[in-house]
């Protein structure tokens, strides 16, 4: 305790000694030291994790459909109209508009930054307020926002018959549909999406010349069709007693074989059937021309023939782990891989961004680490082992405390996070270093032996701390104007200037908080051999405390 | 660290070895930003990122069926199946593929028709992989293009790699601006002449729908109402009979959806014996409606049928009718053959046009407006895309870095309380340009490609000016000390300052050079990297050498 009395009395002129004055014999240096590393682990482990930042882009898109219209015509009655509207919101950087046949298409964007939700209602609202504008004939117009969150899948599956199968492509849909909803029910997971799909569908084929052979026309078949197949809900009646009796008319339509026997019309007094002027199958949309096939390298190197497919998008809520999230849709799609292959249907994970985005982050924790062990080697020859270790120790302890600030203000791990962090690595050490070096230089000084050596540590981190206050302020300054660089580019590098100050502060308190402290305890003063600079001889040596 | 004091003493102590100094340093500040007119070091946002997958967008003409679109994607897929780092390839016809960052700009949300296609391209690892994924598009683009494109004419594949920063419609983007549609579309092709030539650009495509033959038929509204049907019916009739309708559904307890009837005519009905107005004449005479007294009347009788022309697209932007032209660049920096193609343009196009360019600097600067000698009509050649967003993003870190060099200057001055200290240690800071510019040309000697000036460099640069300006500071607080209280002579305390102080700003430097080596192997960060590893050497020398000779001649001392 009585160390604690003495170096009260040392004196000091900038926060740099003050701070390694209180900290110098503080029994909750340790503690500090303690908690601030598990903060950064902690924040490091439950920080969600995305390989590209997320980028504030608002816009959409809005179809005007016109049946028959040509270019010309939808470009004067929509298009323009429209724009013009639009012109009146602010924030929309830029609106483009497309006429072409039947529809009218305007894609809105807005400027980099203008908050999503905001901007989403003020389209939508634009739109509807002058539903009075469109022409008559125009349907109803679809306002579609988009959203980088959401719109991009982050795993995508790919789902293929092996040559085993006996499914047909509409089978494997309705496989995937069950598939697809155990998908959503993975935490986080916003939308699923299906491409390739085929779905089922009863394909009547109508022959144009038996049909005139009847002396038919299309019309009456789709009448005849249209009449069997309705679905209405159950009615009730009373009964005598008090009670109600339930009944209802079914869909006459129940297999294809009903489909096929349908009457179509009579002729010379026999019913003419369905089946006999058009052929009647349960199969695909074949009205659907949209498709997707894969084909893969197999085991012995060569390609699969290309094959149909189907695959399956997910995308996960805004700012949620893409690692968990497709952790989560791979181990649910674990629970099928017997099932998947019992049925002969294979799969290829085409997209993982989630694994992709922790490969990232890891590569880059690596980096830190054997970017932190090369500069402690280099420490230990410049200046001893006992100071290379100290300086080693304050590197995690700020990275520490920059992530669990970036944790706070709701930043995610990402190239750009973990790229702030290396940028900011070289520059770190720098304040931790001079402080030692200028322990290890003053420790080892003539005049050493005058002093003691709680009274160097302190003196010594007091004597450096202006400049590098001055020095590191300036290098925060350069960081921040980064902020109000404009677009997405400067939307993209925001990470930098956001957690590049905030790392490089952390370092300053940190050097002046740790360094002396760890020195107290781990250096020891040299054994001194008395020289002195020729020039110095006249200098009066200072008075001791 | 002796040897350093007496070397820096005896240069102060001799006016003429000062002025070697300053005068050596000028030169080679000199000397080092002429490397960039001279294009020793090529600059561009941001360069290519290796990855592990890419993708391939199809475009064949408008109006072509799903099996022409299928024909040139197995092209397509028979060409990526002789690579042996290929995993998976996967086509999607007739939509996009699932979206990712550069489809979400490129407009693969919105695609729909038989005339589209995207490929994606799934690649091993890329750690264990040798080529980088855009050395392997550069060297499949002329194949796949040459042998795939000239399936369907007017066809256009284009390769698509991920953005390694924001993504953009295209790298170079040129938007023609006109009145008119007709003379948008024509200009438009010269624009596209103009690209084709040019050395650099490659998947260049006009966005635009090709006009194509179709049939239209004209109802006789005489006949129409004579023969007692609508022309409601007669459209309904004709639709369901070659496109089809669903015209019922159907619930079940065992599917995830309603399962649709759909009604259409069969495959040999629709079909037409050839591309021509009196097939369809044939075709449509034996298609029947049936009038109110259940009579037969054959669509034939009621229309005319008459071969036109498509009308394609309108497109706009800002309310201002235009269409863009768009061309990829072949790992080389935009801004090169931007300038190339824009020479070329105000050269061929000044015979027909008058040409003139944007006054002064902005971001719109290489804009070039059109006025057509005989009709007079106008257009407006604007740049977007990459360029844009490069030129936009280097005007804005200029900015921050003037913001930079300002708020440190007015930090110095309030420390030092003194222009001329304050002076030398943001003029020593600048210096390290000098480095950064070597570095990046010594950097492009080692790369294979070309290792560009990059937007990260620029990151790094405006870093490098705080860590030169704390070597300075250090030096400047430790001399003045000196002086102050243990009363040395100036120039004694200025060399024995940077004798002393050489070994923490060695430190220093070599931590952040280790710090920075991983990032200089990063195709992104290595911009960043080699500015901090190059831009530190020079940091150093500055302020041990440079800095100390300014500080001499400053009475502020």
């Amino acid at each position: 305790m009585s160390r604690e009395n003495d170096i009260s009395k040392i004196p000091v002129n900038d926060y740099a000694g003050r701070l390694a004055k209180t900290f110098l014999y503080n029994p909750l240096t340790p503690i500090l030291a303690v908690f601030l590393l598990s903060i950064g682990y902690l924040s490091l482990v439950i920080m969600p994790r995305e390989e590209d930042p997320q980028i504030a882009i608002s816009g959409g898109t809005i179809l005007v459909p016109l049946p028959g219209a040509t270019p010309k015509e939808i470009d004067n009655i929509i298009i323009k109209p429209l724009e013009r509207k639009l012109r009146e919101i602010a924030g929309i950087e830029h609106i483009y508009g497309v006429a072409t046949d039947n529809v009218g298409i305007i894609n809105v964007m807005y400027k980099i930054g203008e908050n999503r939700e905001d901007s989403n209602l003020k389209l939508y609202d634009k739109v509807m307020q002058n539903m009075e504008l469109l022409p008559k004939g125009a349907m109803q117009p679809l306002i579609k926002p988009f959203d980088i969150d959401i719109d991009v899948p982050i795993v995508s599956i790919a789902f293929y018959l092996k040559e085993t199968s006996k499914l047909s492509n509409v089978e494997l849909f309705k496989k995937i549909r069950n598939i697809q909803q155990d998908f959503n029910e993975v935490e986080n997971v916003s939308k699923t999406t299906l491409k390739g799909e085929h779905k089922e569908q009863f394909n009547v084929k109508v022959d144009l010349f038996k049909l005139s052979g009847y002396h038919l026309s299309l019309g009456q078949i789709m009448k005849a069709l249209q009449s069997l197949a309705v679905n209405v809900p159950d009615v009730k009646s009373k009964v005598k007693d008090g009670g109600i009796m339930i009944f209802g008319v079914k869909n006459a339509i129940e297999s294809i074989k009903d489909v096929q026997n349908v009457i179509v019309a009579s002729y010379m007094d026999s019913p003419i059937y369905l089946k006999d002027v058009a052929t009647v199958e349960k199969s695909f949309d074949m009205q659907n021309y949209k498709s997707a096939q894969i084909t893969y390298k197999q085991d012995d190197g060569s390609f699969s023939p290309t094959q149909e497919q189907i695959t399956i998008n997910i995308s996960k809520l805004k700012g949620t782990n893409a690692v968990n999230v497709a952790e989560g849709v791979i181990e649910s799609l674990h629970e099928y891989s017997a099932e998947l292959e019992a049925e002969g249907i294979g799969y290829i994970v085409t997209r993982n961004y989630g694994e992709r985005a922790n490969e990232a982050v890891n590569e880059l924790v690596s980096h830190l680490l054997i970017t932190i062990v090369i500069i402690a080697i280099v420490l230990v020859i410049a200046l001893g082992w006992r100071e290379s270790l100290i300086v080693t120790f304050t590197v995690p302890a700020i990275l520490a405390i920059t992530l669990f600030i970036a944790y706070l203000s709701g930043q995610t791990i990402n190239r750009i996070t973990l790229f702030a962090f290396l940028l900011s690595l070289g520059l770190l050490v720098d304040a931790a270093i001079i402080v030692i070096e200028n322990i290890h230089r003053h420790m080892h000084e003539h005049d050493a032996l005058n002093h003691n050596k709680d009274e160097i540590m302190i003196t010594a981190t007091d004597e450096i701390g202006a400049p590098t206050n001055i020095a590191t302020l300036a290098i925060i300054l350069t960081m921040v104007p980064m902020a109000f660089v404009g677009g997405m580019m400067g939307e993209f590098m925001k990470p930098i200037p956001y957690n590049v100050p905030v790392a490089l502060f952390a370092s300053l308190v940190i050097a002046y908080v740790f360094t002396p402290y760890l020195a107290n305890k781990m250096l020891k003063k040299p054994k001194m051999y008395h020289h002195q600079h020729h020039f110095q001889k006249e200098t009066t040596q200072e008075s001791s405390s | 660290m002796k040897w350093l004091e007496n070397f820096i003493f005896n240069i102060n102590e001799s006016a003429f070895k000062r002025y070697v100094v300053i005068a050596m340093t000028l030169i080679s500040l000199v000397l080092t930003v002429m490397m960039l007119p001279a294009e020793m070091v090529l600059a561009r946002m941001l360069p290519g990122k290796s990855t592990n997958t890419y993708s391939i967008y199809v475009d064949t003409p408008t109006g072509s069926s799903i099996q022409e679109t299928k024909q040139v994607t197995d092209c397509v897929i028979d060409i990526l199946k002789q690579e042996k780092e290929v995993t998976n390839a996967e086509v999607f016809l007739g939509q996009g593929s699932p979206l990712d960052y550069a489809g979400l700009v490129k407009g693969s949300s919105l695609k729909q028709g038989e005339n589209v296609a995207e490929i994606v391209v799934n690649l091993t690892d890329k750690h264990t992989r040798d080529e980088a994924s855009f050395s392997m598009v550069k060297r499949l683009r002329p194949e796949i293009q040459s042998r795939c494109e000239p399936i369907k004419a007017l066809t256009n594949i284009k390769m698509i790699e991920q953005p390694a920063g924001p993504p953009t419609l295209a790298s170079i983007v040129l938007e023609v601006y006109g009145k008119d549609e007709q003379s948008i579309r024509h200009m438009a092709q010269q624009v596209a002449a103009v690209f084709k030539e040019t050395k650099g650009l490659v998947d260049i495509d006009i966005i635009e729908d090709e006009i194509y033959q179709k049939f239209e038929l004209i109802a006789d509204a005489e006949k129409i109402s004579r023969s007692g049907v609508s022309l409601e019916q007669l459209n309904n009739i004709l639709y369901l009979a070659f496109e089809g309708m669903e015209i019922a559904v159907k619930n079940s307890q065992n599917s995830p959806d309603q399962i649709p009837i759909f009604l259409v005519l069969s495959d040999s009905s629709k079909q037409m014996n050839s591309f021509s107005k009196r097939a369809l004449e044939a075709k449509i005479s034996a298609l029947k409606l049936m009038n109110k007294k259940g009579m037969m009347v054959p669509v034939n009788e009621l229309v005319n049928v008459v071969e036109v022309q498509s009308s394609p697209s309108i497109f706009s932007k800002n309310l201002r009718k235009m269409l863009n032209v768009v061309a990829e660049t072949d790992m080389v920096s935009q801004l090169y053959p931007l300038l190339d193609a824009r020479n070329m343009m105000i050269e061929r196009f000044s015979e027909q046009y008058e040409v003139k360019k944007v006054e002064g600097m902005s971001t719109y600067m290489f804009d070039l407006y059109l006025t057509d000698k005989s009709s007079g009509k106008q257009f407006l050649l604007r740049w977007d895309g990459e360029m844009k967003v490069s030129l936009d993003t280097f005007r804005d870190l200029g900015g921050a870095f003037i913001a930079a060099l300002v708020l440190i200057f007015l930090l110095l001055v309030i420390y030092y309380k003194s222009f001329a200290i304050s002076g030398i240690v943001l003029g020593g800071s600048f210096l390290s340009i000098i480095g950064v510019l070597i570095g990046h040309w010594i950097a492009n000697l080692f790369t294979a490609d070309t290792f560009f000036l990059t937007a990260t460099s620029l990151i790094g640069f405006i870093a490098l000016m705080g860590i030169s300006s704390r070597n300075s500071l250090l030096l400047i607080d430790f001399t003045k000390s000196l002086i102050n209280e243990k009363g040395f002579e100036k120039n004694r305390a200025i060399a024995v300052a940077t004798a002393t102080r050489a070994k923490p700003i060695l430190l220093t430097a070599v931590a952040i050079i280790l710090g920075s080596a991983l990032l200089a192997t990063d195709p992104i960060f290595g911009g960043l990297g080699v500015a901090l590893i190059s831009g530190t050497v020079a940091a150093v020398i500055i302020s041990l050498l440079f800095v100390p000779v300014l500080l001499y001649k400053t009475r502020a001392i």
